[in-house]
This record gives C-alpha cells, structure tokens and sequence, in this order.
C-alpha cells in the first residue's frame, strides 16, 4: 500500500500544482498558482494564509476532493503515487488509509444525525484490515482511539451536538487516525475554538505526531498555532508561495511583507514594541527588526504612531465620576427550572476615553455582561450607571443612552443588512435619534472617520461589495455617527483576516486619541488587549478575577485563572509543547 | 496540567433537555387545545352559512309554515346558539354527534363506514406520493441540472398545476369511459358482492384511477422540498469528511445526505397527509368514492349542520393527530430534539 519504492521519502508532494475554479461567467478563478512543496516523510509542515489564499484547495486536491468545477494542472503524489491518474476505485483505497484529514470539527464536519462510535467505525468498515474484521474489534477499535485523543470510551453513543467543540475536534482527529494513515492533514483544526480548548487540542495533535511519526500537514491564519506545532512553515497568497522556512525565523523575523502583516497580528505579550503598535505600524516594526535596525525606530515611522500610554491615562483619570459603571450586577437565565448564573456580583467602571478589554473564554460570562451594559439584557440585581446615573429600564428612556454607548458586533457580514447601502445603513441611526443637521454631511463624517475615502464612494454600495475589514468600518461608521462617547464591541476584530484586524485596531487606537472615545473591548485573545487596551479585566464563570492596567494583569498575572489563559496564548506554546 | 483541568471544566457535560413523557404531555396538551378549538370554530362557522336547514330539507315538497316550524324546533335550531353550542358540546362528549338532517341518521354511524374508504384512498396516495417524490426529489438534486432533473421536476410541476377534479374527469373520460379498462366510480362492482380475494380485486381495481389523480396532484410537493433539502444538505461539510472517508458516492447520499435532507421533509409530509384527507373531497366526489369527503360534499349542499360539524371534527382531529406523529418521528429522527 505505502510508496516504498519512493526515494527520497517525501510523504506528500504537488509538483507545479495550479487550480482554477470555473465560473459562472465562463472565466476562472486561479486559487493555486504554480506551488511546489514536497513533505517529507515524518516532516510537519503549516500552510499559513488568509481566507482565499489557495491553502483549503491545496488540502482538499490531496485526496481529489474538489469541487467538478476545479481544473487541476501538475501533479499531486502522495507516497509517489500521483493522485490524478488513479481510478475511482483506487483513489477511495487511498483516502483515510494513505492520508486523512482532520476538518474543522467545531463547525458542521461531523454527521448530525449520527453516533460518534457509527461515524468512526464506518471508516473502519470501508477499510477493513485484519485486525477490524468484526463488529467487537471495531468496538475495541472505536474505544481505543477515543482513549489516544483523550475521550471516555462512553463518548461514542453521543451524537456530535452532544459534544464540547473541543470534544468534536478530538473524534475528528480520532476518525482520521482511525485506519492508521501515513499523512494527516488538519485543515484549522482550532478554529472557532476557545485558546483554552485550543490549547488541549494542538497538545494532543503534537503528542500523536512525535509518538507515531506522523507526517501532518496542518492548515491556519494564524502564525503562533503553527508555529507551536509544526517544524517548517509555509506561507501562501493568492495561491501563490511567498515565504517558506524554519517556524522561529517565519514567526520571529519574517522577510517577506505579507508575512510581516501576518505575524503582526499576533504579538508576543510583554514585548514594549507590539504595546499599543498595531495595524502598518507594526508591520513596519517588524521589518525594522529583520533588517537589524533598532526596533524603536519603526513604531512611530508609520501611520499610527503609538499612543504613548500617559495620553490615554491623562483624561482618563480627571474625571470624578466613571462614564459607565457596573455595580454588584447579576443576571440569572433560567431554562428549563434551572438558574443558570452568566454574571455573578460584577462591578466594574470604565472612565471617559479608556479602552477596557474584556477577557475571558467562551462561557465566562462576558458577553451577557456588555449586553446587560448596553440595556440589551434586564440584569436580576445591581445597576448598570452611566455618568453616575442608573440606567432607566424604561424602553423611550434607554433612547439617549443608546446613542451614547454604540454596539460593534464580532460579524459584520451578519450585523449589516445584506440589502441595505452604506448610506442607509449609516444614517439609520441618524434617523431614529432624528439628530439635527444634513444627514448627508453627517454620514459622510462619519464614514471619513472610519477611513471609508472618499466617503461618497460608498453610499451607494451594498455589504456584499465591501471586503470584511471595509465592512467592519462600516458597522463602526454606523456607531460614530451618533457622535457616542463609548463603544462596547464583542470580538471586534475576531472574523478578519490577520493584515485587517491590525487595521481595525489602529483605527480604534486612533479614535481614542483623537476623538477620546473610550471602549469596552470584548475578546478572547490577550495579544489584542496588550495591543490596545489601557486596562484588563478578567473574567471567569461569571465573575471578575482580576482588574487592573494592561502591564500589571498580563505581565505580573496574580490570580491562577489569568495564568492559565497567558500559558495557552499560542505565541507561548511552542515552548510549552 | 492547568490547561487540561480548565479544558475539563468548560467541557462538562451540558444538562440534558427534556424527557420524553415531559415532551408528550406538553405535545399532548398543544393538541387537545387545538382540538377544542376546532369544536367551538366548527360549531359556528357552520352556523354562519347561508340557507336554513328547514326549508332546503322540505324543499319540493308540500309543507305548511307549521310543520316547517316544528322540524325547526325539533332539530334545536330555535334554540339560543349558546344553548345549542352547550347541548352540542355535552353530546360530543358522549360520543354522539348528532343525527344528520339528510339521512336521518347517527352521524357517528354515517362517519364510521365511510373513514374507512376514505384511509384506503388516501393512505394509498400518501404512501405512493412520498416514496414517489422523496426518491424522485434526493436523485434529482444529486443529478442538479441534468436531464433527468429537469424532466422529473418539469413533470411534477406540470401535475401540481392542473385541478384535481379536472384531471380526475380526464382520467375518467380516458381509461374508463374511452378504453374502458377501468370501473367509472364507486369502490365494488355495484349488484355484486365478492368476498375475499375477488373482493380486494374488485378494490384495488376501482382504487386505481382515484389513487393516480391524487398521486399526480401532490408528489411534486414533496419532490420539490426533498430535492431543496437534499441540495442544501449537498455542500456540508460532513459530506465531504464521508468523501474524505471513501465512501462511494451513492453511500454519501444515502447514509448521510439523506437522513439529514428527511428532516425539514418530515415535518411536511405529516402536515400534508391530514391535508389530503380533507383534499379528498375533490377526487371523492369525481369518482364517486363513498368515502367522508363524498359525505361532506352532500352534507353541503343541505346545509347539513350536524353532518358538517362530524366530518369538520374528524378531518380537523387527523390533520392535528398527524401533527403530533410528526412531533413524535422527528424527534426520533433527529437526536438534537431529545437535548434542547
């Protein structure tokens, strides 16, 4: 079965591998453009790139699982054997047993209607091999790789919405172990998944590497994931290689400017460069580091100079009163006669133009505590105040204070209506307020201020004809239009692409210097709280566990809970693992 | 190791959601009161049609305002409605539906015979329709925009568009008046009476153009929303992890596409068949199938009120029976409604 008579050893190769979609109009999309890579035999490789960046289409041409409309030139081998020519037959031999591949299992991967165990053992069954011939070795089977991935053997009668996304991505693993392939290919494996799961996930996916010399092909957008787990890393845009090379020297000092755009966005918490440098700033820092200059040198250079701290601290601390103010709030959800507590005696206060990051992992808490903040949720005891006064519950009331606190939502493609223009989408909120003034004026400020230039040029266009980073701008555009004094965003930037989220933040760094518009900044990534944020608050099953400045927190970490989240920040994996 | 405890922690297992006499009692109970609504509705909607029972049932005959008076009388029509709804309502709970004006007779006992004409008709249609659609729809969306899709759903949208009583009489004007190879109405050869073999004959031979109009009329529903559910089944991911598997392309359809595509279909299905009872009436009345849409439709013209109101409950009471079976087969097919 395996390519024995294969020299060199290379486990998996595309030779001048070029794929094209076939459109509807009759033209074709390039998504690979002429790459060469070779994966050697036991070697771990991590395929780097933003979203459209050809990497999926590399994975899935592995075992021809594109799409009819894909046109293939060049050749894919794997164990030496180009997959192109083989007959249907053949090529289902191969799938799962020569190369399997590990898909985003947190998301609609696995068969909703079916058991874990029936998902595993039907691979088991297509491919059955001396030691799977009955029903109770299979069983055996089932068991013994839920054990390798770390699962209870009980796990298999579970059906997939019966599992954590943690869990999920471990049966997928499990599943792709199942017929002891050579190749695994991970296709964002952690996506959508909390750093704390994340984290679990990527030690279970090394430890399976190093102890059975797998060769693993594994694909992301985020630099600090491979880096943690694979030895070489490749990076690709628009379907072409860019840089390729040792994971310490992509992530550390990359040459290539795109590569420097990537690794921007994942900043190594305590280094003063990356403090408050976000977006070009920090791409220019990095290729000053590259190149052997002195690092100071290139913060300031670029468009957003770096906000020396005591600018923001100077108006944030002569104001008497806190703009916004929680105190001792809870909110129960009750379901199905149970109390479950999402906020559990939190008070917290946010002064005028100070940028608060919200921390936490999914669960915590910390989304139910901006929507209650924003009057979205009816808290069960305590009050939210806003310059001192509590928050009316009435519905005409919560009119003025909405349009002092503005919302930016995680998903812009989802939080703007798919038919309404920029225009419309912008002055919306200029209508329900009725704020004086030519509304036309009004939102072309307020797209200026987004960086939407000209501002004119994009009444008309509709979300579908924005890329992500543009339509977040609008969303925000949307918020600055009501001329608010505070923003509360969830996960701002955590549907973007790396090179945008550094735009996004600049723009957000930007707004507080000049506007002094301060935010309550939700995430679940520390590295955008030592990049923005004045202070951290911590939040873990429904409480605050820490408060304090952004260095103090996330340099000096006092409480366990913040300790664990700083250790499961890829950046600091690859030491761990 | 830190991590790995936290891990743990965040992914203890979630509550599971409600049990299942919990669920039939709350399904159970949605259906009572829907059924009570339809008794109080079916009581007074009827009594809003035109045209008094009275003098439509003495119609052609010699009758003087006195004795019109005393039938009114003796069929409780001079009664306060509220009163008559309350009498009304206590024989229903007796089991007694009335006596029908038409045919001096139990309307208990009317609806007794002819539901089981009317199952036959329309379990027949049903069973063939959805095997007929759901298969025809799953291949057609496999096969999107092939030559056998745009047939097979040209086809059902041909069928779906033409009046069932007209297709009914064409059909009729065809195969049993034209060719003869068919009996023109009715469900036994009248002036015999086969028992047996000969007996399920003779059915099955008058069952088949009234089968055929109802089949025509509705498979394209389901081919339609069988070949959307499977198109939209079709770019999941987990298919292409079966795919990735080896699974051969037809397994990848049947084992996984399938039973996924069946759910949002279910739902459908179960909700159409109590429609096609009540649908009936049409291809009853074609074919003259003593069935209880053949009933209602004579019952119409009186108005027949107690008549009405029987055949009114009955069909109400199988399209809301049909709901619940359907609550109770999704959740068996879909293992997320046994958590949430």
């Amino acid at each position: 079965m395996s390519g024995a008579q294969q020299p060199a050893g290379a486990a998996l190769e595309w030779r001048d591998v070029t794929i094209g979609y076939r459109r509807g109009d009759g033209g074709e999309l390039v998504a690979v453009d002429g790459v060469s890579l070779s994966v050697p035999r036991g070697g771990t490789v991590g395929l780097a790139g933003e979203s459209g960046c050809g990497k999926s289409t590399m994975a899935m041409s592995v075992l021809r699982l594109l799409p009819r409309s894909a046109r293939i030139t060049g050749s894919i081998l794997v164990g030496g054997e180009d997959v192109a020519t083989m007959s249907w037959g053949r090529l289902r031999a191969v799938r799962w047993t020569e190369a399997a591949i590990v898909f985003q299992g947190a998301m609609h991967s696995l068969n909703p209607v079916r058991t874990v165990r029936r998902q595993i053992r039907e691979a088991l069954e297509l491919h059955s091999s001396p030691a799977t011939r009955t029903p109770a070795q299979r069983d055996a089977r089932v068991a013994e790789l839920l054990a390798l991935v770390d699962l209870p053997a009980a796990r298999a009668e579970a059906y997939p919405h019966e599992l954590s996304g943690g869990q999920k991505q471990r049966v997928m693993i499990a599943m792709a172990l199942a017929c002891d392939p050579e190749v695994i290919i991970a296709d964002e494996p952690t996506t959508a998944l909390d750093v704390v799961v994340q984290a679990q996930v990527l030690d279970v996916l090394s430890g399976l590497v190093r102890d059975r010399g797998l060769t693993l092909v594994m694909i992301s957008h985020d630099l600090s994931v491979l880096a943690a787990v694979c030895e070489r890393i490749v990076v690709m845009r628009h379907g072409r290689i860019v840089e390729e090379g040792p994971s310490e020297q992509i992530l550390g000092s990359p040459r290539h400017e795109h590569t420097r755009e990537l690794a921007a966005a994942f900043p190594v918490i305590g280094d003063p460069g990356s403090r408050r440098v976000v977006g070009r700033a920090a791409v220019t820092r990095l290729r000053a580091r590259e190149s052997g200059a002195p690092e100071e040198d290139g913060g300031p250079a670029a468009g957003v100079p770096a906000a020396p701290d005591g600018a923001a601290a100077t108006h944030a601390e002569d104001t008497a009163t806190p703009l916004l103010e929680v105190r001792d709030l809870v909110v129960d959800f009750r379901s199905r006669g149970q109390h479950v507590r999402a906020v559990d005696h939190v008070s917290l206060r946010c002064r005028a133009g100070e940028i608060v990051a919200l921390v936490g992992q999914s669960g915590s808490g910390k989304t139910t505590l901006a929507r209650t903040v924003l009057g979205l949720q009816r808290p069960t005891s305590g009050q939210v105040l806003h310059r001192g006064v509590p928050l009316p519950t009435a519905r005409a009331a919560l009119k003025a204070y909405r349009r002092a606190v503005q919302f930016v939502l995680q998903d812009p493609s989802a939080s703007l209506n798919p038919k309404h223009t920029v225009y419309e989408a912008v002055a919306e909120g200029l209508r329900i307020h009725r704020l004086p003034g030519d509304e036309r004026e009004r939102v072309a400020a307020a797209l200026t201020q987004a960086e939407l230039t000209p501002p004119e040029q994009f009444f008309a266009r509709i979300p579908q004809e924005l890329s992500g980073g543009q339509r977040q701008r609008v969303v925000i555009a949307g918020a600055l239009a009501l001329e608010p004094s505070f923003l509360v965003a969830d996960e701002p930037v955590a549907s973007l692409d790396a090179s945008v989220r550094g735009e996004i933040l600049a723009l957000l760094l930007r707004l507080q210097r000049e506007l002094g518009l301060g935010a309550l900044v939700i995430t679940h990534d520390l590295g955008l709280a030592w990049n923005i944020a004045d202070r951290v608050v911590v939040m873990h099953q429904g409480r605050l566990v820490e408060d304090g400045p952004v260095e103090q927190v996330l340099l000096d970490p006092q409480h366990d809970y913040t300790r664990t989240l700083l250790d499961v920040v890829p950046s600091r994996l690859g030491a761990r693992l | 190791m830190s991590v790995t405890e936290t891990a743990a922690a965040l992914e203890e297992e979630r509550p599971r959601g409600s049990t299942l006499p919990r669920y039939l009692a709350l399904k159970g109970g949605g259906a009572l009161v829907s059924l009570a609504m339809v008794v109080v509705l079916g009581f007074f909607s009827f009594r809003v049609l035109p045209g008094d029972p009275a003098i439509n049932m003495t119609r052609g005959r010699r009758v003087s305002a006195e004795e019109v008076e005393r039938l009114r009388a003796e069929m409780g029509l001079d009664d306060p409605l509220p009163l008559q709804f309350l009498s009304y309502l206590g024989d229903l709970f007796r089991g007694d539906l009335g006596v029908s004006y038409v045919y001096r007779r139990e309307v208990t006992e009317l609806i007794a015979e002819r539901l089981a004409p009317t199952l036959l008709l329309t379990g027949t249609a049903a069973l063939i329709s959805v095997v007929l659609g759901l298969w025809l729809g799953q291949k057609s969306a496999w096969r999107r925009g092939s030559l056998f899709d745009k047939t097979q759903t040209g086809l059902a949208l041909v069928f779906w568009s033409v009046p069932t009583f007209w297709l009914g009489l064409i059909l009729l004007l065809v195969f049993a008046g034209g060719l003869g190879w068919f009996p023109t109405g009715g469900m036994v050869t009248p002036g015999t009476d086969p028992t047996g073999l000969a007996r399920v004959l003779d059915v099955a031979h008058h069952l088949v153009l009234p089968v055929l109009t109802m089949v025509a009329v509705v498979y394209a529903q389901y081919l339609m929303v069988m070949r959307a559910s499977v198109l939209e089944e079709m770019t999941s991911d987990y298919l292409t992890t079966a795919r990735a598997k080896g699974l051969r392309e037809d397994l990848v359809r049947t084992r996984h596409a399938v039973p996924n595509a069946l759910l949002p279909t279910v739902t459908l299905i179960f909700l159409t068949i109590g429609g096609l009872v009540g649908g009936a009436v049409t291809v009853e009345t074609v074919f003259s199938w003593p069935g209880l849409g053949y009933l209602t439709f004579q019952g119409l013209s009186a108005p027949d009120l107690p008549l009405l109101q029987g055949t009114f409950v009955v069909f109400s009471s199988i399209v809301i029976v049909m709901n619940f079976v359907a609550e109770l087969v999704y959740r068996v097919l879909d293992p997320r409604l046994k958590a949430s």
